[in-house]
């Protein structure tokens, strides 16, 4: 005789914990939206006039809504990436292993480092 | 000070059903969860039944979820809590008696990765040197006591049981890091299926939960890296 209790669908609403998982997660969601609109915009390219309507698409307020909270998820995941990737792939210089800040501060800075590039390449025609 | 204590009961002879009895249990600064359960066995209803040993945060069997969360009832303090303390059996795992669980799906887990040292005796007899280096790659997965707290801070485990697990694969990956072993072809056929290291979505509240600071999610993770390794030899060899 024994029993074992069945997990809930709404388990991850029981903890804090729980749903900042979900969230980054979730972070996949506007990202997807971003990516086929993209992809609508190579198909666009086809004729003028789809091409037109593709740029009155993207510039929809709540497309651009969209579009922004896409960034803000992928500034989320890179945060929560980047905090688990020492966890993942830690790495040792002969009896030392490299602290975790150094590399989650190594991370942010290529990010940054590849966000300045493109402002500095593609900023300055637009 | 007095406290109310919340305990799941389950006395399958006497009623179908798990139900909640309520205790009010004195304590102070020092009372670990576990001393306020030893006094309500003591001193108010000798029935209860939970497990315990060491009460030092070794043996790992006193496992409960105190307010939903997994803790070692012996290394978490009635203190810690302001309001009242709802103790249930680990999640996840099947309950045989109030709060006891039966681990047998974990142990089964563990057995499956051969959590000890598989070497060849070259020169018996002869200590085999280790290197401070050499044990610090893996020592921090070696401190793990089977609480299986782990596995009720999982909800991978808790959906599919087949899941290997957080504890399992960190002992797992504690030998495979071990310079002493030769076994890790043995362990990575297990480590490598959908049940194995691939079933973790990196939810890292095992880690959370850990009252060891084994970090399971890490070797999880780092399991992961090793088995996509592993199965890219496997393919370049035309193996399975
Ligand atoms: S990894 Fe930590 S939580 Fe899991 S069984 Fe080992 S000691 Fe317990
Ligand atoms: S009684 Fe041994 S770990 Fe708590």
């Amino acid at each position: 005789m024994a029993y074992k209790p069945n997990l809930q669908r709404t388990w991850w609403l029981q903890h804090r914990f729980f749903r900042a998982y979900m969230l980054r997660e979730a972070t996949v969601l506007p990202l997807v939206f971003l990516l086929c609109s993209l992809l609508a915009g190579v198909y666009s390219l086809t004729s003028a006039d789809a091409f037109i309507a593709w740029q009155g698409f993207m510039a929809k307020p709540w497309v651009i809504v969209i579009h922004t909270l896409a960034l803000l998820a992928s500034f989320y995941h890179a945060l929560t990436f980047f905090q688990l990737f020492p966890r993942v792939m830690p790495i040792r210089l002969g009896d030392k292993s490299v602290p975790a800040v150094v590399m989650i501060a190594a991370q942010w800075s290529g990010t940054l480092t590849v966000i300045a590039l493109f402002l500095w390449l593609f900023g300055g025609g637009l | 000070m007095h406290k109310e204590i919340q305990i799941k009961r389950y006395l399958p002879e006497e009623h179908a059903e798990p139900f909640w009895q309520t205790f009010r249990v004195p304590y102070d600064e020092t009372t670990s969860v576990l001393g306020a359960l030893n006094y309500i066995k003591e001193e108010l209803d000798s029935t209860v039944s939970f497990r315990w040993s060491c009460r030092m945060a070794i043996c790992g069997s006193c496992g409960y979820m105190v307010n939903g969360i997994p803790k070692l009832g012996c290394k978490d303090f009635v203190r810690n809590y302001p309001a009242a303390l709802r103790i249930e059996p680990l999640a996840h795992f099947t309950v045989e008696r109030d709060l006891m669980v039966a681990m047998d799906e974990f142990l089964q887990h563990l057995e499956a990765v051969k959590p000890y040292l598989i070497a060849e005796p070259s020169e018996p007899h002869k200590p085999h040197r280790q290197t401070p280096a050499q044990l610090a790659k893996y020592k921090q997965f070696a401190n793990c006591i089977n609480c299986g707290l782990c596995y009720a801070a999982c909800p991978q485990f808790g959906l599919n049981p087949e899941f290997v697990g957080p504890g399992a694969i960190a002992l797992a990956h504690r030998y495979n890091l071990d310079s002493r072993d030769q076994g890790k072809a043995k362990r990575m056929p297990v480590l490598n299926t959908h049940d194995g290291v691939w079933s973790c979505t990196f939810v890292g509240f095992c880690s959370d939960v850990c009252p060891k600071g084994v970090d399971p999610a890490a070797a999880v993770n780092q399991g992961k890296v090793e088995s996509a390794k592993s199965m890219l030899i496997q393919m370049f060899r035309g193996g399975a």
